[in-house]
């Protein structure tokens, strides 16, 4: 039997969690390293990952007509770490743009944030159905 | 990785931010040291900073990250400033006195370089904390 509770949705807003948490210590480590010399500014591309997690592996929701969507596969893989290549003119090599870092530190959080509420919105549902419809 | 490694990282950079302003300070109070312990006059320090992969064991999202060490304080070999002064007891033969290889204006530009990677770094920790939070409050 499928798990009613804790279906293909659960665990994939889990690994997405999982992701944006890779992403924030990515951010993070790019941070510290602003002033290392030939240091190279690292990343994950989302829409990359959600290409790869849409229309992709078993228990796709079948279709009748050419552009319905059929969900997402809902698990995604180990992602790949991109890097940053320095500008031509900057001396030291490094290639970690301050304002960048925060605009994907503060963005990357607000999405981890996003999906923090789907999941706890999701789990009061559960508990709402748990306790008979009682709250 | 979790939540106390990501700290770590963000720690690490405070810290070299924090080394590199201690040789700024250092810089700017001896700007016109003319002399030393070892007799010439005062050279202008420079922290090297290295990047270091945090834990070289672990996924390929692990490999990536790297914390930030300062490995060495080099002392900068650019020539010294001419002064002619005669009067001066560190003057030599011909009345001229070497200064430290210090610019003050390279310094507070790179003192406000420095206050800037540092907010940015105390920026990536309140940020880490509140998602540590926002986590937490899944289950509430």
């Amino acid at each position: 039997m499928k798990d009613l509770l804790f279906d293909r949705l659960h665990s994939g807003l889990g690994s997405v969690l999982d992701l944006r948490q890779k992403q924030h210590s990515l951010t993070t480590s790019n941070v510290a390293n602003v002033d290392t010399p030939f240091y190279k500014a690292k990343y994950i591309r989302f829409d990359d990952l959600l290409k790869d997690a849409a229309g992709s592996g078993d228990n796709l929701m079948k279709t009748s007509h050419e552009r319905h969507f059929t969900g997402l596969n809902g698990t995604v893989e180990e992602p790949q770490v991109f890097e940053q290549d320095p500008a031509p003119w900057v001396i030291d090599g490094n290639s970690v743009s301050l304002e960048r870092e925060m605009v994907r530190l503060k963005s990357n959080a607000l999405m981890f944030r996003s999906v923090t509420k789907g999941m706890s919105k999701r789990l009061s549902m559960i508990t709402f159905v748990a306790n008979n419809g009682k709250g | 990785m979790n939540i106390l490694d990501t700290l770590r990282i963000s720690a690490s950079g405070m810290s070299a931010q924090r080394v590199r302003l201690q040789s700024i300070s250092s810089n700017i109070a001896n700007a016109r040291s003319t002399s030393t312990e070892t007799g010439e006059p005062y050279r202008r320090k420079m922290p090297v900073f290295k990047a270091i992969t945090h834990n070289p064991f672990g996924s390929e999202i692990d490999k990536n990250l790297s914390r930030v060490e300062v490995v060495d304080i080099a002392k900068s070999q650019e020539d010294f400033r001419q002064v002619f002064d005669p009067a001066h007891p560190d003057a030599d033969e011909e009345g001229y006195v070497r200064y430290p290889n210090v610019d003050i204006l390279y310094e507070m530009v790179d003192m406000m370089t420095t206050s800037r990677g540092y907010e940015a770094n105390t920026s990536a920790v309140e940020t880490t904390y509140q998602m540590a939070n926002l986590a937490l409050e899944i289950i509430k």
